[in-house]
């Protein structure tokens, strides 16, 4: 319990030198929200009246000050205002977050599923051309650009076979009268491309991992034991191995879910998903600072709670870290 | 004599090309304790790994000749061999059951020991899990499992080897089996819980009367407890009958090597280290 206490104290200063760490970074991008708007709807105004802008974004105070202000704000929970949206920060990105969560979600559970499942088939037969092709389709799976996977799949399944939606969370066309299940429905055909171009990164990545743990598993004494007591070969794989072979694999979950963030806003992008992903696409070209922040922000800490919450099913998982014990 | 429960027929294993068990045979009889001997790498492993059927799932070995017939109670006799994997499953830990070589390793690290062995209890026996759990307890109880009912909610690694063999033991003369193989029970364990594994496991056979087959290269704990025994050497058969007569007079040249490399007391007597004893092959056998 102690040590789970210490991982969320941990888990909170790393968010705050994050915080800063993101502010930093956009500080010193070149180019300001300044010069994105008096490039568009600012293209007249005088310099007093921008002048008065920067002064009522706070651009004129000193670095540290922007930061303590910029510290103080998020600390209540305000991400500012973004004078391209013209809007407060807080509700451009609220009904983002949704999207981008479900669709990274489904991609992992599309990448660590059938992942584990190729993984420790080959992992049975080693010497199969599944086991061998594997790394192969590892490197070809990472190596594909996720846009142009994700364009791939659009021209297949949308345009030639038009069996499912290419862009958007919902049918443009569904009636706002549309009940749940309906809407539930559609959402999930809309999820099934950009799923599949997002997790086809990751699914050789943890198809190989399977592999390797379970092969070292399979080779273990007590899975020698479970087949001794007369059960039958799944429950062996299934119960007695993955239950071990499963470890690895979630410590490598933690790590690799901001990556899994960063392809998700290529494959927003791609699909026109209404996510979080998306915005900080437009909010790069626009140099709205005070958005990009908030992402980077909300980013940072998703992956730090991603990684904590590894952290504790991993000692859910394994009893030699819950109950302190040897190995 | 009874008929045997168990005899083994010619029976050849390989991995590829290289015979790990060479044409071997031997009996076994119901309520007996037979040794198998010889030494490390010699294919003792690999004939328990045989005659349950093991040997082949996930090795390359294959089995390339024999017989392994089974007894069983209505008299009949049938090939472990020629049985199909379901048919095996049935008897794994139901009428053969094996205890491991290797205490430390042989038990699952993520599940309480009590769930192991109740896992296996209701593999073969249609029971509530509360019934097997009782049965699991009563096991525990029998290998003298100090507080069995805290133990039954540890995880292997909170036990000591020798506790984790009790465990074994346990799992494995849970469904009352006709046959126990214990391979090296107690080689990795410190000597004073060697002696009262091996006491345990005789008293055990007594009370149930399963038969056993011990594998060992510890003369001595074949004088103990054993009854018959197999002596095996690189992969082939060197001689079998009952211990008595091969201690007394051994056949085999081998079998006097393996006999004389037991220590006596005060055999050291005067020395700084053990004799070398002979190269078995320098006699030219
Ligand atoms: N999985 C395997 N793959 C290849 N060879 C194997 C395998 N298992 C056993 N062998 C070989 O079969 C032979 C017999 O091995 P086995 O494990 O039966 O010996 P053992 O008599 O039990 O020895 P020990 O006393 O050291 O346990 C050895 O030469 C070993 O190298
Ligand atoms: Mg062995």
């Amino acid at each position: 319990m102690l040590a789970i206490a210490t991982k969320i104290g941990e888990s909170l200063l790393l968010i705050l030198a994050v915080l800063v760490f993101n502010f930093v970074l956009v500080y010193i991008a070149p180019g300001s929200v300044i010069d994105a708007l008096s490039a568009g709807s600012l293209g007249d105004a005088s310099e007093a009246q921008i002048e008065a802008v920067r002064e009522r974004l706070g651009l004129d105070k000193s670095f540290f000050g922007q930061l303590f202000m910029y510290l103080g704000n998020v600390l209540q929970g305000d991400f500012g205002y973004s004078p391209i949206g013209n809007r407060p920060v807080v509700e451009m990105i609220a009904p983002r977050i949704f999207p981008t969560l479900l669709l990274a979600f489904s991609a992992l559970t599309f990448a660590v599923t059938i992942g584990i499942a190729i993984g420790t088939a080959a992992a049975r037969r080693p010497d199969s051309f599944l086991s061998s092709g594997l790394t192969v389709f590892a490197l070809i799976g990472f190596a594909m650009p996720v846009f142009w996977t994700g364009i791939l799949l659009i021209l297949v399944f949308g345009v030639w076979l038009d069996w499912l939606p290419v862009a958007g969370m919902n049918d443009l066309r569904m009636s706002s009268r549309a009940g749940f299940f309906e809407r539930a429905v559609d959402t999930a055909e809309h999820l099934i491309l950009p799923t599949v171009s997002l997790g086809v990164i990751f699914l050789a990545t943890y198809a190989r991992l399977a592999r390797a743990s379970m092969m070292e598993v399979l080779q273990s004494d007590y899975i020698r034991t479970a087949r001794a007591k007369g059960l039958h070969e799944s429950k062996v794989l299934f119960k007695h191995g993955l239950r071990n072979g499963i470890i690895p694999i979630i410590t490598v979950l933690g790590l690799e879910f901001g990556i899994l963030l960063s392809g998700a806003i290529l494959v927003e992008t791609v699909f026109a998903w209404p996510g979080l992903g998306r915005l900080a696409f437009e909010a790069v070209l626009n140099r709205d600072t005070n958005v990009l922040l908030a992402i980077l922000t909300m980013v940072s800490v998703t992956v730090i709670l991603a990684n904590l919450l590894t952290d504790i099913v991993y000692r859910l998982v394994d009893p030699r870290i819950r109950t302190g014990g040897r190995a | 004599m009874d008929q045997p429960l168990l005899s083994v027929r010619n029976l050849t294993v390989k991995f590829g090309e290289f015979k790990a068990i060479d044409g071997l045979s031997f009996d076994l009889y119901p309520g007996k304790t037979l040794a198998v001997v010889g030494e490390s790498g010699s294919g003792k492993s690999v004939t328990a790994l045989s005659i349950m059927r093991l040997v082949e799932l996930g090795t390359r070995a294959k089995v390339a000749e024999g017989e392994v017939l089974l007894r069983r109670d209505d008299g009949s006799t049938i090939d472990l061999l020629k049985q199909s994997e379901r048919a095996m499953r049935s008897i794994r830990g139901n009428d053969i059951s094996m205890v491991f070589q290797e205490p430390l390793t042989s038990l699952n690290p993520v599940y309480t020991t009590g769930d192991q062995v109740i896992e296996t209890i209701r593999q073969h026996r249609k029971t509530t899990r509360r019934d097997a759990a009782k049965r699991a307890l009563e096991m525990f109880e029998k290998v003298r499992i100090p507080r069995p009912d805290k133990v039954m909610q540890d995880y292997p690694h909170q036990l000591s080897g020798g506790m984790r063999q009790r465990v074994m033991i346990a799992m494995a003369l849970s469904c009352d089996p006709r046959l126990l193989i214990a391979d090296e029970p107690t080689t990795a364990l410190d000597v004073t819980i060697q002696a009262q594994m091996l006491g345990l496991m005789k008293s055990l056979q007594q009370e149930t009367g399963a038969a056993v087959m011990l594998i060992t290269h510890d003369m001595g704990v074949v004088a103990e407890v054993a009854d018959d025994m197999v002596v095996m050497r690189n992969s082939k058969f060197v001689e079998s009958g009952s211990v008595y007569d091969i201690f007394e007079k051994p056949g085999a040249a081998y079998t006097r090597a393996l006999l004389a490399s037991v220590p006596r007391l005060g055999s050291m007597k005067g020395k700084t280290e053990p004799e070398r004893f002979d190269l078995v092959d320098r006699e030219g056998m």
